[in-house]
């Protein structure tokens, strides 16, 4: 395949400025591309050649930040992770659903942030081995195996886009999302974590675990294959013995 | 700064916040139990019961009055029951239940009220008819 | 934190899932379970018809094989069939297990819970196939 075969295509953006209007209207522009142009290029060749009003959010360009996701003909990607060779026709960028937005792609995510550090995604250990001596710090040790139980839901870099993906989300805000849930998990699975217990009243609530219906959109777009549905569904089921066991244990 | 808020949560939801789900797993216990029923029996059973038994496609005696009540009104019959019925129909409910959020139709309190509750009243009459055609 | 300082947008309207293949997949997913309960009604008729003695139970078997009746009973039986299509493709995602540390393959799984709708199958024809 030649890359250097240059084209034209169009694409239409949803613009929203508040300043100048309260509605969101379509805007089309047309741009060079060959088969190495990702959708944030073309944002980017926008942005510095044609309209420079436009505002998105980027900055790694090779999906790791996690900024630059949007909609892509109604489908949650990442701009730089998007290539327009794959697109035939039209191709139509918004801002990611489900989040207010605040100026043409770029979205309040706050909401997810408040849901993500509800559940505590880091390590717990009130009651380390030892205590700590910062004459002689100790690590933590962990082998392959109990690296490999929750080493794919590590892989999350808090895109929003299963947020996006998921209609539970958009139908209760409340909901605490995929992402949420699948780092919650996430650190319940790890063998250096105390901090089950704490991660579980958030879990075991109508709006933790139990708002998701497996619609399971969320783990075809996450663009890192973490699968965030089999971690939520998962957390079902540590919900369920969490329920039994306080049950037991009165 | 000043947000607009477009749909607050009411303070009087923010209290409930943290109240613990302690009906959910039971019936999503119940849900997946009926979920694995629902596929590894009943295309059996309704294969059998509902298509080749009034189509006659099964030998005369299959199904007889007799045949049919020695097996129905024993216990592994009540198993069978269990399984394929009160299973299955707890599965039902909480789809339904769920179905009924997805499409904005009705409250979900009282839906959950309402599915789990029908559910369990039928299953208590499919046991119920075993039980009666057992001692009767 | 106050948790409701960030903005919320309004729900979903009620048409949401119109609007992309995946999600109508999902509802006919959550369908499966309409079919399903009218078949699941006609067995609790059955069972009636069958403690009332062999005259209605010869009655419920006609009423079994009217066509309406068994039309809807055809598609329980292709819902059913979808819904295990569906629904064993979870089961490793939901409850991966793990055989001496290693963790077996999601298609072995699937397999292994067709391989029980088969046997269910066979012992049903053992039942009833036979004179």
């Amino acid at each position: 395949m030649n890359t250097q075969q240059i084209s034209t295509k169009q694409i239409s953006v949803k613009r929203y400025l508040p300043d100048n209007s309260a509605e969101s209207y379509w805007q089309q522009y047309e741009l060079p591309v060959d088969d190495s142009t990702s959708l944030l290029d073309a944002l980017n060749h926008i942005k510095e050649q044609l309209d420079s009003t436009l505002s998105y959010r980027w900055s790694c360009r090779m999906a790791i930040c996690g900024s630059c996701g949007v909609m892509v003909n109604g489908i949650p990607k990442l701009g730089c992770k998007t290539f327009l060779r794959d697109y035939e026709g039209e191709i139509r960028i918004e801002p990611l659903s489900h989040f207010p937005v605040q100026r043409d792609l770029v979205v309040d995510m706050e909401i997810f942030l408040e849901h993500l550090a509800a559940v505590k995604p880091y390590l717990i250990d009130d009651n380390p081995v030892k205590p700590y001596d910062p004459q002689a710090p100790e690590t933590y040790k962990q082998s392959p195996e109990q690296l490999a139980r929750y080493k794919q839901f590590a892989n999350c870099i808090n895109c929003g886009l299963c947020y996006s993906a998921c209609p539970q989300f958009g139908l209760n805000p409340e909901f605490l999302g995929p992402a949420a849930l699948t780092l919650a998990h996430r650190y319940n699975l790890d063998s250096r974590d105390n901090g089950k217990k704490e991660r579980m009243a958030e879990l075991n609530r109508h709006e933790g675990v139990w708002s998701c219906t497996f619609v399971g959109f969320c783990s075809k777009v996450c663009p890192k294959h973490v699968d965030p549905a089999a971690a939520v569904n998962q957390g079902k089921v540590e919900a369920a013995k969490h329920t039994l066991i306080a049950l037991f244990k009165g | 700064m000043e947000k607009l808020a477009m749909n607050k949560p009411s303070m009087g939801k923010n209290s409930t916040q943290h109240k613990q789900a302690f009906d959910e797993p039971l019936w999503w216990g119940l849900f997946s139990a009926g979920g694995v029923c629902f596929a590894v029996f009943l295309p059996a059973v309704i294969l059998f019961i509902a298509v080749l038994l009034p189509l006659g496609l099964l030998p005369a005696e299959a199904l007889s009055y007799e045949r049919a009540s020695s097996l129905l009104f024993s216990v592994p019959g009540f198993l069978f029951v269990g399984a394929v019925v009160c299973l299955p129909l707890f599965h039902a409910a909480h789809r339904l239940r769920h179905g009924m959020f997805d499409i904005s139709v009705g409250n979900d309190s009282i839906n959950k009220k309402l599915m789990y509750g029908g559910a369990a009243l039928l299953s208590i009459v499919a046991l119920g008819l075993v039980v009666a055609g057992f001692l009767g | 934190m106050d948790k409701s300082s960030s903005q919320r947008l309004p729900p979903l309207k009620r048409n949401w899932w119109l609007k992309h293949r995946f999600f109508k997949l999902y509802m006919l997913r959550e369908a499966t379970v309409l079919p399903l309960v009218f078949f699941t009604l006609c067995l609790l008729a059955g069972m009636v018809a069958l403690l009332q003695g062999a005259e209605s139970w010869q009655g419920w078997i006609a009423f079994m094989g009217s066509p309406i009746v068994l039309v809807l009973n055809l598609l329980a039986l292709a819902a059913s069939l979808f819904h295990a299509a569906t629904f064993f493709v979870l089961f490793p995602r939901v409850m991966p297990l793990r055989i001496a540390g290693h963790s077996l393959p999601d298609k072995a799984i699937v397999a292994g819970q067709w391989a029980g709708v088969v046997a269910v199958a066979l012992l049903f024809f053992w039942l009833f196939g036979r004179a």
